[in-house]
This record gives C-alpha cells, sequence and structure tokens, in this order.
C-alpha cells in the first residue's frame, strides 16, 4: 500500500457550488447577507453542486483516469486541482506543481508563431525562460512541426495545435499533468508517442490526470480509473 | 504581492514581450505608432490653440508644452483601455490555469510604459530643437513617472477586476478616459488658475504629477517636497486598497467571468 507521503493531491469531502446565471442576476442584498452568514450547504434558487462530497487521492507515478458523461463535473475537479477555482466546503491539498494541458489552442495567440507560442504557453505553465531555450530543440522536435515552427499558428491545422501543445506539457516540471480530451484528435502515430511519453512521465514519479470519454484508451494507459457521474464519485476500477 | 510577482517574473516579461509583438506585427510603420498617438494630439492642440484660438497659456513654445503634457496621458490612457479588459480577455487562460492574475493588467501597464519611453525620444528632439536648458530639477521627472506607474497600475487593477463582475466598467472606460482627460492638465496649465479650484483639481493625482513634470523638465522648476511626500502617500494607499480588492475578488474570477 502506498504511503501518504506520496500522495501528490488530495480531496477531502469535496463540494463546489455554482450559479446557473451571471453575477448581475443576483441581489446586492442577499450577497451581502451571504458575506455575514458565509456559504452554507443550502443551494438558493439558480444554484446547483457541481460536485458533491468528493474524496479521492492521487499518489506519485499514477495515472489516474477520469470517466464520466458531459457535465458530470471532470473538468471541475481540474480546475479545482489548478487552484482555478477553489471549493465551496471541503479541501483541496495539492504538494507539487500542476500543469493543465490547455483546450488545444486556448492558450495560444494566433498572430504569433510555433516558436514563440511555446515561450508563451510554457512560460503560463511555470516554466522558467532559461528552461524553455534550453529544452526548446526536444519540444520542437516532438512536436514534429519542423519547418512550421516559425509560421503564425493561425495558419495551423487543429492536428499542428495539438501536437504543440501535447509537445510543452509534456516539456514542464510539473508534478502533475492535468490532461483533458485531448488525444483524440492527433493521427494514431501520434497519439502512440504520447501515450509512451505518458508512461516515461509517471515513470519519472509525476502523477497524471487524464479525462476522457474513450474508455479504452483510459483502461490502457491509467492504472485506475474514477467514475463520475452527476458530481458524485460512483464507482472505481483498477 | 512583490513576491508573488517577482516569482512569476518570467510569465510578466512574456506576456508583455507578446503584446508587444502582436500590437505592431503586420503593421507597416510598427513602433512609430507609439510616437503618433502624443504627437497627434500636440500637432491638434497647438494648432487649436495658437491659430484658432490664439490663447495664451504658457511662455514655453505650445509644441512642447503639449507634448510634455501629452506623454504621461497617452500612457495613462493607453494602459486603461488595454488594462481594463485584459482579464475577461483571457477567459481561456483563467478558466483553465492558476498564475497571479494581476500580472495580465500589469503587463499592459509595461508595454505602456515601454510606448511612452519611446515616445520620448521626440520629447528630447523636441528640448533641442527649442534649445531648453536643462537642470538638475529635471531628475524630479523620475520619481514623478514612479508614482504615475503605481498610480496607473493601481486603478487597472480595481477596473479590470471590477470588469471581471460587471461588464458595465469596460462600456464605461472610454467615457471615463474622456472626462479624466478634461480634469488633467493636458491642454491647459494650473498655473494660472484660481486657487480654489486647484485645490479641487488636486484630487486628481493626474494634475500632480503631470503638472510637475512639465514644470521640473521644460521650466527647471523644482517640486515642491510636501506635496511630493503626501501625493505618494496617498497613490500608495490607494495602491494598497486597490490590491487588497484584487486579492479579495481574485478568488472567484473563474466562478464569474
Amino acid at each position: 500500500m502506498l504511503s501518504d507521503s506520496q500522495v501528490v493531491l488530495a480531496f477531502k469531502e469535496v463540494w463546489k457550488k455554482y450559479s446557473l446565471h451571471d453575477v448581475t442576476y443576483r441581489s446586492l442584498r442577499e450577497d451581502i447577507v451571504r458575506l455575514f452568514k458565509g456559504n452554507g450547504k443550502k443551494l438558493k434558487k439558480g444554484e446547483f453542486w457541481a460536485l458533491k462530497n468528493v474524496t479521492f487521492k492521487l499518489f506519485k507515478g499514477e495515472c489516474l483516469g477520469l470517466y464520466g458523461p458531459n457535465g458530470a463535473g471532470k473538468s471541475t475537479i481540474l480546475k479545482l486541482i489548478a487552484s482555478v477555482t477553489y471549493p465551496t466546503i471541503g479541501s483541496v491539498e495539492v504538494n507539487g506543481k500542476v500543469a493543465p494541458l490547455i483546450e488545444v489552442g486556448a492558450g495560444f495567440h494566433p498572430d504569433l508563431t510555433g516558436k514563440e507560442n511555446i515561450f508563451v504557453n510554457g512560460t503560463i505553465i511555470g516554466l522558467r525562460i532559461k528552461e524553455i531555450k534550453s529544452r526548446l530543440e526536444d519540444i520542437i522536435a516532438f512536436s514534429e512541426l519542423g519547418p512550421f515552427i516559425d509560421t503564425p499558428v493561425k495558419k495551423y491545422s487543429s492536428g499542428m495545435y495539438l501536437k504543440l501543445g501535447m509537445a510543452i506539457v509534456l516539456h514542464s516540471n510539473a508534478d502533475i499533468l492535468l490532461i483533458d480530451e485531448i488525444l483524440s484528435v492527433g493521427d494514431k502515430d501520434f497519439q502512440k508517442k504520447c501515450v509512451k511519453a505518458l508512461q516515461g512521465v509517471t515513470k519519472e514519479g509525476k502523477a497524471v490526470i487524464l479525462v476522457s470519454h474513450d474508455m479504452n484508451l483510459l483502461r490502457e494507459l491509467t492504472n485506475r480509473i474514477i467514475y463520475i457521474e452527476k458530481g458524485e464519485i460512483v464507482g472505481e476500477e483498477y | 504581492m512583490i513576491k508573488r510577482i517577482w516569482h512569476y517574473r518570467d510569465l510578466l516579461i512574456i506576456f508583455a514581450w507578446r503584446e508587444f509583438i502582436i500590437r505592431y506585427r503586420q503593421s507597416v510603420i510598427g513602433i512609430i505608432w507609439a510616437i503618433i498617438q502624443p504627437l497627434s494630439m500636440m500637432l491638434l492642440f497647438t494648432f487649436v490653440f495658437s491659430i484658432i484660438l490664439q490663447v495664451d497659456l504658457s511662455p514655453i513654445p505650445y509644441p512642447l508644452f503639449f507634448y510634455a503634457g501629452a506623454l504621461p496621458w497617452t500612457f495613462f490612457s493607453s494602459s486603461l483601455y488595454y488594462a481594463i479588459p485584459s482579464l475577461t480577455n483571457h477567459y481561456s487562460l483563467i478558466t483553465k490555469i492558476y498564475f497571479p492574475r494581476e500580472i495580465l493588467p500589469l503587463s499592459y501597464v509595461v508595454v505602456a510604459l515601454v510606448d511612452f519611453l519611446i515616445a520620448s525620444l521626440c520629447l528630447v528632439i523636441l528640448i533641442i530643437f527649442y534649445r531648453i536648458s536643462i537642470t538638475w530639477n529635471s531628475i524630479w521627472f523620475i520619481p514623478l513617472m514612479a508614482i504615475l506607474v503605481i498610480f496607473t497600475f493601481s486603478v487597472t487593477m480595481f477596473l479590470s477586476a471590477l470588469n471581471v463582475y460587471y461588464r458595465d466598467v469596460r462600456a464605461a472606460t472610454g467615457f471615463l478616459v474622456q472626462l479624466w482627460f478634461f480634469v488633467s492638465p493636458v491642454m491647459y496649465s494650473i498655473d494660472k488658475i484660481d486657487i480654489k479650484l486647484k485645490l479641487v483639481l488636486f484630487l486628481n493625482p493626474l494634475t500632480f504629477i503631470i503638472e510637475n513634470m512639465r514644470r521640473c523638465i521644460l521650466e527647471g522648476r523644482e517640486v515642491v517636497w510636501w506635496q511630493f511626500i503626501l501625493v505618494t502617500a496617498i497613490v500608495l494607499l490607494l495602491f494598497l486598497l486597490s490590491y487588497r480588492f484584487f486579492e479579495y475578488v481574485e478568488k472567484s474570477f473563474a466562478d464569474v467571468i
């Protein structure tokens, strides 16, 4: 059994409440009342639980799969891990640096070249400029973009976007990699390469969380799969 | 906070560098755009006040007088224009990944500062052309610029965060900047203004900053120490308040954006 010292991520009874409406829908009076009373477990009109009592741990070198229908709460879990949002109740503990693979192309600027975007995206996920410079050759080689690396990315195909994004994340020095619904875009060969690279990453002791609808891919890659439905963990498979 | 930004300094550099590249790529005259804005303002005012209105504003040659005012003003207004929507424009980053959010508005202030430095070259040329004698008091320009940067950063932090919640802020930006322009001494000097009105105008920190920048460089006048200390204290206090506010609301950015 793995010991607690190897835990890189722990969700403890996490509840996350979301509102279905914009802020302008809320009344200032309610907000002020809430400021004094604090956030309760009660739901108000127009609110729902995106996560309900979610508890799990992630260990070093582990590759965890998250599986569930759209809107089950998978992305919310990733956001909580990335400290982009915070739990309403409960706690999320992260030991180490997190590197999310931003949706295909989301972190890229269309007018910048592939190489320039490596610098932008790399620093966003926590690399130093120096580190990027020293890894630049490897990243470009992995992306298979070759001569297109100096072309503005607005001229890239979605496959090329993905390859570049994937290459950057796999060369990050984060302890936890978050990969959201992404491997399905690339061609078969590139997918295989990514799978291999991910296995290498977990061997180094990093942890990976993979979100996908593709059960076969998850079974092939992960040590453990968590099933999520309507914000709750409904099953686990080793 | 400085520690937090220092830790992410590479990101700040890259964001500013990216913005700088994007702004001037696929443009024919490139960074000359940085000079065009204050320059065209100066030309317009010189035309209006020396040919149409023929008002006696200042003993300083008008092109110099207006350019020296337009320079810090352009820095301030362009920071506001770009930085206020900066958080909402980076929706996809804010909902996916953590980094100190204040880096986004700050990077636009940095770019505006670079533009300002480029456009300053034009002021140097004008000074040489009009044979203005420079005194040691010009050094005041540097601390004045420092408080201008801090003040600008505070305003953009507060407004960009508010804009995440209420898009009204963005809609009001153009209007706000326009009004602010008229209460800042860009096309006039507060020298000859009645003392009561002067006190009202001094509620705007830009009044003190812009007026004194012009005085110290073009007229070789000294900045009054107690005024400088008072304004610096006010600007720092505003900065602290605005940063606290930012820190407080930042946690829910991803949920409400």
